[in-house]
């Protein structure tokens, strides 16, 4: 199974959310790290073999869109999908024109959540093909 | 009675020069009566008038004129006189004579307290001293050593028949023309006809005794008085007569009478005493007359005196009457029957007293500087009038220093009472008495009683009785003016009661209701009832404030309270009405209280109908802060949602799987039951909230009620990007107060604090709480933040309704807040922080006793 076995790193300043989340994402195969903020996950997170970055939209400190800019001058970025307790349009907007992978609100169900996912490594695949056929080319 | 007719400084209205020549005619003719009763050939007279004439004028001028009198009758000695002696002579005797009438009149004015007046003993003995014995007795040495001299004549016989012939004339004549002088003919035509027909008896007697006496029997009385002469004892009877029944003035007459009787007899040698020697004739007449005379003259004013003093005694006694009278009439005059009874009792001392005019002058109660004036004269009653002060300005100084004035002439008014001499001239004022009318400090006014006309004074004496009577007038005065105040205030005090829309009644110290005003309508508590057992009875009827207000009553009217006050319901027969007590005692001797009762249902509804606007305006408030945190209010539901949703879909997965993990799916629902907590929390924080509860006061801990609002107000504080600090003090804030009401007050600091760094850099937008407990008796609660502060000027504006500096805001968070802290006893104040942004506080009483 492909999902078997793709990191996912969990951000998100409330540690009941992150202990569900990652629950529920173990519960399908994948191996997941959390992190209670942006900053934490920066320093410790092993952001070049996570698949993709779940984060939350608000935390202390900077936030999921703070944290998306950071990433997005990350050679090879990561796929990002928010998570947020209070959706709003510019906020979401402004996530989805970064390049989000998606924008999803508390509470979301499973399928939202794994169709995210699977888009996301989907996209992390066709960018590491890309990179490796770039490769092959040179 | 009062007024005693005086002679002014003239004699009896006569012009001066009529009196000089009055004096001049006199002095001749006495001269020329002395010549006739002459022993001659012996110069000196038996009687010589002119001395005793010009000792009576001096005695009855001023002396200032004197030398114009003894000027006067200079002619007169010449004319008399040079025809007979010779002029060197004359002139030395009318030298002598001046002498002896000047020590008279100078001896009596120096020794004598009215040197006029021969009614008393004293008096008289000071004129038969001084002015009969010592008087001609030392002017008789130079006329004889003159007579002596330029005559040849004995010195020894010259001296005797002088200074005898000048003892009789002036122990009789000097009194008959004084006194005839002073009293004037009015008393004679005064005189009843028994008087005269008394006087004419009197005379005939005399006479037929004088000629019985030093005349020739033979010829006159034949046979009548036929026998041996008794010498002297048939005239005594007569002149007894005469000084008991005419005084010292009939008794002079008829001594001049029975001297001028005994010298023509004597002079003619004929009578008793037919002696060979002249001059020892002369003597021996003399020596009888005036022997006789003066104990004559002794005893008549002795009779005087007892008469003037029964006389005074008398009039002494009917004054007294009077002002008896006069107390009585005044002592319990109601005041309204004052003004008439001043007028009748003025017109009664007036015409008592026989004066001219009274008049009773009163400053006035209206106007400082005015005096109304009663006044009564022997016409009637005068219409009253009111002065001016300063048209008496003396008298009124006088009077407000509780002076009396006695003025007997417009002579004695001091210099400086321009006004009032003045008004002497234009009333004809002769003399004048005023007697100031004194109440206690004060000075009422005055009572002047007083003479018109050239001629009447008042006697000094009756000053005393004046300022009894003036007493009584200024008592009575006192007392109306007394009553007419009371009158006033009860009248005041009546209306204002009347007026008051409270019910008010007085208790006697029973409880028992004394009076009560028009407003009083309290059911079952009339007149004559005990309020106090009405209110027992209230009690007893189960009504529980009865008995705190029977309680309160009868301890102010115990006096161990200052006053009671309470609130009650009372059902009247459509609704509930409120009514505030207040009971404070009364300041009288026997105690008592007053009772006001006040309907404040209409107060008590407004303060409900207030009460109830500032909750629904605070709950509506707080429902639209609350909507302007409904996006955190979601995140901070949805975060629990959200973990709930995921933990039971990853649970559903665990249970697909062969083996599932029930350690783990176990950890699951745990988790699951957790979140739901936690969701419920939010929502029962948010229902507490968004209730519209009724202010309940209980005890709480601010610190605990500073955590919740800070806890849910976490995510929009998070959604803002505002980082919160709480610093809550280590002991426990007790305080009484309203959860819901203290909560949004820290609701409303905490959103304005985060709503005032919108527009600063998120690094900057920090929030610190903190809460501390001052002085062990307050709990404070500051709000600190990093915004840009309060703008100079408008502190006291925050707090008011309607003011804002948000483009959204209503201006109605930091007026309901303060309104909500004044309620709980506090105070809520900003200040802008040393550095940058501001901080709010609110400060509140810690509840008695929960403080550690």
């Amino acid at each position: 199974m492909s999902r078997n076995g793709a990191r996912i790193i969990v951000v998100d300043d409330d540690i009941s959310v992150r202990r569900a989340l990652s629950r529920l994402l173990i519960s399908a195969g994948y191996r997941v790290q959390t992190f209670e903020s942006a900053r934490d996950v920066l320093m410790n997170g092993d952001l070049g073999r996570a698949a993709c970055v779940i984060v939350d939209v608000r935390m202390p400190g900077p936030g999921g869109l703070e944290l998306q800019e950071i990433l997005l001058q990350v050679p090879g970025p990561i796929p990002i999908i928010f998570i947020t307790g209070n959706p709003d349009v510019p906020t979401a907007v402004k996530a989805m024109m970064a390049g989000a992978v998606d924008f999803l609100s508390k509470p979301f169900s499973e399928e939202e959540l794994f169709g995210a996912v699977e888009q996301a490594l989907a996209l992390r695949r066709a960018s590491s093909d890309q990179g490796r056929m770039a490769h092959r080319r040179r | 009675m009062m007024v005693e007719t005086t002679g002014n400084n003239r004699i009896q209205g006569w012009s001066p020069a009529a009196t000089l020549l009055a004096v001049a005619v006199a002095y001749y003719v006495g001269a020329q009566l002395g010549f006739i009763l002459r022993f001659p050939p012996t110069t000196p007279s038996v009687l010589w008038p002119p001395n005793s004439i010009l000792t009576a004028t001096l005695l009855l001028t001023p002396v200032r004129r004197w030398w114009l009198y003894l000027l006067a009758a200079l002619p007169a000695h010449l004319a008399a006189e040079l025809p007979v002696l010779p002029p060197l002579l004359v002139i030395g005797l009318f030298a002598t004579n001046c002498v002896e009438a000047l020590v008279a009149a100078a001896g009596l004015r120096w020794f004598s307290d009215a040197p006029t007046r021969f009614d008393t003993l004293r008096r008289m003995v000071g004129f038969v001293l001084v002015g009969a014995l010592v008087a001609p007795f030392v002017s008789s040495f130079p006329d004889a050593a003159l007579v002596a001299a330029l005559r040849g004549e004995s010195y020894s016989v010259v001296w005797r028949t002088r200074f005898f012939s000048n003892v009789l004339g002036a122990l009789t004549i000097v009194p008959a023309v004084v006194m005839a002088v002073r009293n004037g003919l009015p008393n004679l035509r005064a005189a009843a006809p028994r008087r005269y027909l008394e006087a004419g008896l009197l005379a005939g007697g005399l006479f037929l005794a004088s000629m019985g006496q030093f005349g020739n029997r033979s010829e006159f009385v034949p046979g009548l008085l036929a026998g041996p002469p008794a010498p002297a004892a048939v005239l005594l009877p007569f002149l007894l007569w005469s000084a008991v029944r005419f005084g010292p003035g009939g008794l002079s007459v008829c001594l001049i009478a029975t001297t001028l009787l005994a010298v023509v007899a004597g002079t003619g040698e004929s009578g008793i005493f037919m002696t060979p020697r002249a001059a020892e004739a002369v003597l021996s007449l003399q020596i009888l007359l005036s022997t006789m005379t003066i104990p004559l003259m002794c005893l008549a004013a002795v009779i005087e005196e007892r008469r003037q003093a029964s006389e005074a005694l008398a009039t002494r006694l009917r004054l007294e009457e009077m002002l008896s009278r006069l107390s009585a009439a005044f002592v319990r005059l109601p005041g309204t029957e004052m003004h008439r009874a001043l007028d009748e009792w003025l017109g009664r001392v007036g015409e008592h007293l026989g004066l001219d005019w009274i008049v009773i002058a009163e400053y006035s109660r209206t106007e400082a500087d005015e005096l109304v004036v009663r006044a009564w004269a022997p016409s009637g009653p005068v219409k009253p009038r009111t002065v001016a002060r300063h048209e008496v300005p003396w008298a009124d100084d006088q009077l407000r220093q509780r002076q009396t004035i006695a003025v007997r002439a417009v002579g004695d008014l001091p210099p400086h009472a321009h006004a009032e001499r003045l008004m002497f001239r234009l009333y004809g004022i002769r003399s004048c008495i005023v007697v100031p009318l004194e109440a206690g400090e004060r000075v009422l006014g005055g009572l002047a009683v007083g003479t018109t006309g050239a001629d009447r004074a008042l006697r000094e004496p009756f000053t005393g009785w004046l300022r009894l009577v003036a007493e009584v007038f200024a008592s009575a005065l006192e007392r109306t003016a007394m009553e007419d105040a009371l009158r006033a205030s009860e009248g005041m005090k009546s209306a204002i009661l009347s007026s008051l829309s409270n019910g008010v009644a007085v208790l006697d110290s029973d409880g028992t209701i004394i009076a009560v005003n028009q407003s009083w309508t309290i059911e079952g508590a009339t007149v004559g009832s005990n309020y106090v057992a009405a209110w027992h009875e209230t009690a007893r009827a189960g009504a529980s404030h009865g008995r705190d207000a029977a309680a309160g009553i009868a301890a102010v009217l115990a006096r161990e309270r200052d006053s009671f006050a309470s609130e009650y319901t009372a059902r009247d027969s459509t609704a509930e009405r409120w009514y505030s007590m207040v009971v404070v005692p009364l300041n009288q001797p026997g105690g008592g209280a007053v009772i006001s009762h006040t309907d404040v249902t209409e107060r008590k509804r407004a303060e409900e109908n207030a009460q109830r606007s500032r909750e629904e305006l605070a709950h509506f408030t707080r429902v639209s802060t609350m909507g302007a945190l409904a996006a955190s209010l979601a995140h901070e539901l949805n975060q629990p949602l959200a973990a709930i949703l995921s933990n039971a879909q990853a649970g559903r997965r665990f249970l697909d799987a062969a083996r599932p993990d029930l350690g783990e799916i176990r950890s699951i629902l745990s988790d699951i039951v957790d979140d739901d907590k936690r969701a419920g929390e939010v929502i029962e924080r948010l229902r507490e909230l968004f209730r519209k509860g009724e202010q309940e006061f209980v005890s709480l801990d601010l610190n605990a009620l500073v955590r919740d609002v800070v806890k849910l107000l976490g995510s929009d504080a998070l959604i803002r990007r505002v980082r919160m600090h709480l610093d809550v003090a280590a002991e426990p804030l007790i305080v009484a107060g309203d959860r819901i009401q203290l909560q949004q007050v820290v609701l409303n600091l905490l959103v304005n604090a985060m709503d005032a760094m919108a527009d600063c850099p998120t690094e900057e937008r920090v929030v610190s709480v903190q809460t501390e407990l001052c002085d062990g008796q307050t709990a404070r609660v500051s709000v600190q933040d990093a915004g840009p502060g309060i703008l100079t000027g408008q502190d006291d504006l925050l707090f008011e309704p309607f003011y804002t500096t948000k483009p959204t805001g209503m201006g109605m968070g930091l007026s309901i807040s303060r309104s909500i802290i004044e309620a709980h006893g506090g105070l809520i104040w900003a200040t802008n922080n040393p550095v940058r942004g501001a901080t709010f506080s609110f400060a509140m009483p810690i509840r008695n006793g929960a403080a550690t």
